[in-house]
């Protein structure tokens, strides 16, 4: 296996080449890498991979360290539509 | 195949525990009682608990603390239960829920 | 409506909750875990003056403490969102939602990881799972391990593995790319060492700091070190070589190392297969602050505390109403800095709730969270007084900004 085909989002299965290309091809920010790539879009949330794909991202990109707010989505974790209350039985 | 460590030099023995006997692909295992799936799994020398739904690649447990979701199972007909953090109990049905038909990728795969 | 929720039943929530239900708070703490302790469970190690940390033992006594006070701890609650409405705090744990007038988060810390060809193996897990299939539920995490990425956490991890009888290959680098930054870079791997230095992994370190004081011998230093490592508690602690592929097919079957150079590069030809059942990957900690995320509080990004965190006093209090923070969520220490600053953070929110807080108290308890830190056994980074003194820096910047929005 080379490099570039080493996995780097686990869940969405995003590997090392998909990200530096697009890194390079859009010099883009994190978040725009992640919508771009689906890297850390997954079931957990980027948990795992998301300081992999922000070092990728600032390879292209200055870091904004007072970031005033982070960028999360929720849920947090992963939840069932039914837990929700989207879907109601009436 | 791994082991269980019954003495340890600082924590002491293992403490007798019940032992429980669940399912895991059909298959019936033994486990602790109050122990996590993964840990029981572990210890029968099972380290696949998944196929990745899309490449169908194995995967096992990764930061078994519930961050990754990595080690997620079905466990009597729910699906996304993490098996690092869920005790397994007497008469369990655990089983993976296999691989997905993943139309949005194949799309990109022939078209983006 | 409850006085206080509790997110995490870490060494920071379970004293923040024992410490709020002594001053007649009414308090419910969710965990997703199924025990109580967070990260605190797996931690043993061997404090000077030959007493150990036993975090199982540790974690049972806050367990009983809050058990006598009749503390409500849920565990197995997953939480998902947090919402301010009104005056309060809506928490929402798969189906169900609590209501509190204050919420306190004490997520801790999540695990780094450094990207190998081959990561995605069964038998490869973060440094963190086996310490925790160790430890806690007594299983090993395989016969034969190697330990990716040298740092303050897999060394002490792969200390706790030898003690359990449990064979550990090597310890030595990530490989270079993108994504491994200076956990790959011999040179900067041997300076975080060094200035743990106090925490005498091996003898060799110990001397290390001393002889080592400028950067003509730091670089001499890592020339020649020696190919196969230096040996702590018997294993080899290898800087000069990288773990490049993970090998097997169905799950692990061993690594490919090969020597680099002093910044990393791989040497040609030098590769070598070792066997091993289990690869642990060691990338370090950051603060776990998804759920403060959500409610917009302000966040930096400081170095020495791991990663963002969420912008909060000294006292634990965050610029939003009615939302504290305790524990690792604000920066990456150890369990006692943890437990001081969950005391510190129930106080802050007795205080605000009206009960009858002694000023003194308060400051005491702040004084004491620095005087944990300075008598730390262990210190995930050397400059945490830095990254804390920043952070107060940010926290006054806000606290004037308001302050002169209100006149
Ligand atoms: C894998 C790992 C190993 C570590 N090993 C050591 C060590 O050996 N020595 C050392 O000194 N320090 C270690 N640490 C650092 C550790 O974070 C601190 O020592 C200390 O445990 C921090 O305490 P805390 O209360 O802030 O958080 P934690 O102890 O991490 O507790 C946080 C709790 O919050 C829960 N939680 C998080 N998010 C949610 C959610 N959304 N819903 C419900 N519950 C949630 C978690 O399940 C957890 O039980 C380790 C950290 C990690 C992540
Ligand atoms: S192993 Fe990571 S969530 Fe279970």
């Amino acid at each position: 296996m080379t490099d570039r085909d080493m996995i780097v989002c686990r869940c969405e299965e995003v590997t090392y080449g998909e990200l530096t290309d697009t890194a390079e091809k859009f010099g883009c920010t994190s978040r725009e890498l992640k919508l771009r790539t689906r890297a850390g879009m997954g079931y957990c949330g980027g948990r795992t991979c998301r300081s992999l794909v922000d070092a990728i991202a600032l390879a292209a990109t200055e870091r904004d360290v007072t970031q005033i707010t982070l960028k999360y989505q929720p849920p947090v974790r992963p939840v069932h539509f039914g837990d929700l209350g989207v879907i109601t039985n009436d | 195949m791994t082991e269980r460590i019954l003495e340890h030099p600082v924590l002491g023995s293992l403490e007798a525990g019940k032992t429980v006997t669940f399912t895991f692909n059909g298959l019936e295992y033994e486990g602790r009682e109050g122990e996590p799936i993964a840990a029981a799994l572990l210890a029968a020398g099972v380290r696949t608990l998944r196929h990745h739904e899309e490449s169908g690649k194995p995967r096992g447990i990764y930061c078994n603390i519930g961050h990754c979701f990595e080690c997620r199972v079905e466990v009597d007909g729910i699906q996304g239960v993490r098996a690092c953090l869920t005790p397994v109990r007497d008469g369990m049905a655990v089983r993976e829920s296999g691989v997905l038909p993943s139309p949005v990728r194949d799309w990109r795969k022939n078209n983006a | 409506m409850r006085d206080l929720i509790i997110i995490g039943s870490g060494p920071a929530g379970l004293t923040a909750a024992i410490t709020a239900a002594e001053h007649g708070l009414d308090v419910l703490v969710l965990d997703e875990y199924h025990k109580p302790g967070g990260r605190l469970l797996g931690q043993l190690y061997e404090e000077p003056g030959g007493t150990w940390w036993n975090g199982i033992e540790e974690s049972r006594k806050l367990a009983e403490r809050a058990g006598v006070l009749g503390l409500d701890i849920r565990l197995g609650k997953s939480v998902h969102n947090i919402e301010q409405v009104n005056s309060s705090w809506l928490v929402h744990a798969d189906c169900e939602t609590f209501e509190a007038k204050s919420l306190l988060l004490a997520t801790g810390a999540a695990e780094a990881p450094v990207a190998i060809p081959g990561w995605t193996l069964p038998g490869v897990m973060s440094v963190g799972a086996a310490q925790v299939m160790t430890n806690v539920h007594r299983v090993k995490p395989g016969k034969r391990g190697v330990i990716i990425g040298v740092n303050v956490l897999s060394s002490a991890i792969a200390m706790e593995l030898k003690i359990a009888d449990i064979e550990v290959a090597a310890i030595a680098l990530p490989k270079t790319n993108q994504v491994n930054g200076s956990a790959s870079n011999p040179t900067e791997v041997m300076n975080a060492l060094l200035h743990v230095s106090h925490m005498a992994p091996s003898l060799f370190v110990k001397m290390g700091s001393k002889l080592m004081k400028n950067d003509f011998m730091k670089k001499m230093g890592i020339t020649f070190y020696p190919k196969n490592g230096v040996r702590m508690w018997d294993i080899p602690v290898m800087l000069r070589k990288a773990v490049i592929r993970i090998e097997g097919t169905d799950q692990v079957e061993g690594v490919t190392l090969a020597t680099v150079t002093a910044d990393g590069k791989v040497i040609p030809g030098t590769e070598e297969v070792i066997g091993c059942d289990f690869v642990c990957i060691a990338g370090g900690l950051y603060p776990l602050a998804e759920l403060a995320a959500l409610t917009g509080c302000p966040f930096y990004h400081i170095n020495e505390l791991g990663g963002f965190v969420p912008l909060h006093s000294q006292d634990m209090r965050t610029p939003l109403d009615g939302l504290y923070v305790a524990g690792n969520i604000t920066g990456i220490e150890g369990a006692k800095v943890a437990m001081s600053q969950g005391k510190t953070a129930a106080l802050s929110i007795a205080k605000d709730l009206g009960q009858d807080i002694a000023d003194t108290s308060l400051s005491e308890a702040v004084r004491q969270i620095s005087s944990t830190r300075t008598d730390a056994h262990i210190q995930f980074h050397p400059e945490v007084d830095a990254g804390r003194r920043k952070l107060q820096e940010y926290w006054d910047l806000h606290d004037a900004e308001k302050r002169k929005v209100m006149v």
